[in-house]
């Protein structure tokens, strides 16, 4: 039950001499809902481009359900549904073209999910019929997170994936992450900058600093000030710091 | 006996309050005003979760709590409800003290802000005035 769904091992990666990883370590359980945060430019998108196999690391193992990333199976690939920052639409095709490609991709695609938030997230038949790349920001991103979730994915991996959305367009969102998670049991890996969606959600925080996981915990325990620190023998220890908010627990961590 | 829907409760962000522990708060005031009675149905877990746009585990951990202090039992296929001896319990002075964890905190800001007592009380009782 408890064998980690992504497992990262002494993970790094540079980009010319600016080291981003650090012999980072990590590892995601079944179930969980993790929030990922860190200062612009601690290296979050990285962290889970690598964790997906779309960067090649320079040192360290990842594997994702068992398998090595870089040879995953089409079984193991399709289980997967991930959110990019930058949205990665073909901007030449319509909304429906899309999905109807990514439809025939996948061995699973829940095609009554798919129409419904179409509905829902306000694409009518006329903007369907538009190229993406004449759609909004805010409309590409949700276009963006209905692709995601049109497999009924086991694992999710969203990169900052409200970042064009309005509250309006953030709370149905959050609002269809809390429906796939009661309905399946989704394991949601997110980064963002929004720290009250994040509250909502996130049972879960980690935070990447140094190229490192510098505190993960629980988010209930951390604002009630439980933490587990590295002993100078590099023993955890556990100590109690008065209670805070997640933004002040943000800013002390990260900075 | 009614049962309650979940935009009785409100939760904000930003607090050093995490939310399962505003949800425990709420309804321990609700029962001790009275608002909600013994036998009251609470809303679903995943009814909350929804209308609050929540994760549903941070609604079962707060409904967990007050079912292990009694204050609400569960009853099979009907969900959640406040407990029969739940409201009978409460003074004026258990009541007042339900206030205190919001007012320590108050206490705290205002000892921040380098606020004299005077001042601070005469601002709640303004508060309280205004609201009644």
């Amino acid at each position: 039950m408890n064998t980690p769904i992504v497992q990262m091992s002494s993970v790094s990666k540079h980009f010319g001499s600016a080291s981003v990883l650090d012999r980072l370590d990590w590892q995601v359980l079944p179930g969980q809902v993790i929030g990922l945060l860190g200062r612009n430019g601690a290296g979050k998108s990285t962290l889970l481009e690598c964790l997906l196999g779309l960067r090649e690391t320079d040192v360290g193992t990842v594997r994702i359900y068992g398998e090595d990333v870089r040879h995953l199976s089409d079984a193991t690939r399709a289980r997967i549904g991930y959110v990019p920052q930058k949205c990665d639409l073909f901007e030449w095709m319509t909304p429906r073209q899309m999905l109807d490609y990514f439809k025939a991709l996948y061995p699973r695609w829940n095609a009554a999910k798919v129409d419904a938030l179409l509905a829902r997230w306000g694409f009518d038949p006329s903007m369907q019929d538009k190229a993406i790349g004449k759609l909004s920001g805010g409309e590409q991103q949700r276009l963006s997170i209905i692709r995601a979730l049109g497999p009924d994915p086991d694992l999710l991996i969203l990169d900052e994936p409200v970042s064009a959305l309005d509250p309006v367009g953030r709370r149905d969102f959050l609002r269809e992450l809390i429906d796939s998670v009661i309905e399946n049991g989704t394991t949601v890996v997110f980064s963002t900058h929004i720290l009250s969606d994040l509250e909502r959600v996130a049972l879960e925080i980690a935070f990447l600093k140094n190229g490192r996981i510098a505190l993960q915990g629980q988010l209930d325990e951390l604002l009630e000030g439980a933490r587990r620190v590295d002993a100078s023998g590099g023993t955890a220890e556990r100590v109690r710091v008065a209670p805070t908010s997640l933004e002040e627990l943000f800013i002390e961590v990260t900075q | 006996m009614t049962t309650h829907p979940a935009q009785l409760f409100s939760i904000t962000t930003g607090s050093s309050e995490p939310i399962y522990r505003q949800l425990v708060e709420q309804v321990r005031r609700l029962v001790a005003a009275g608002q909600m009675a013994p036998g009251d149905g609470l809303p679903s877990v995943r009814e909350v979760a929804q209308v609050l746009a929540l994760n549903p585990m941070t609604v079962s951990k707060a409904y967990g709590l007050l079912e292990m202090e009694g204050l609400l039992v569960r009853q099979r296929g009907m969900g959640m409800r406040v407990a029969e001896r739940a409201g009978t319990r409460h003074n004026t002075h258990e009541r007042a003290e339900l206030l205190r964890p919001i007012l320590e905190r108050a206490a705290l800001e205002a000892r921040q802000l380098e606020l004299d007592p005077d001042t601070v009380l005469s601002l709640f009782t303004h508060i309280l005035k205004e609201q009644a």
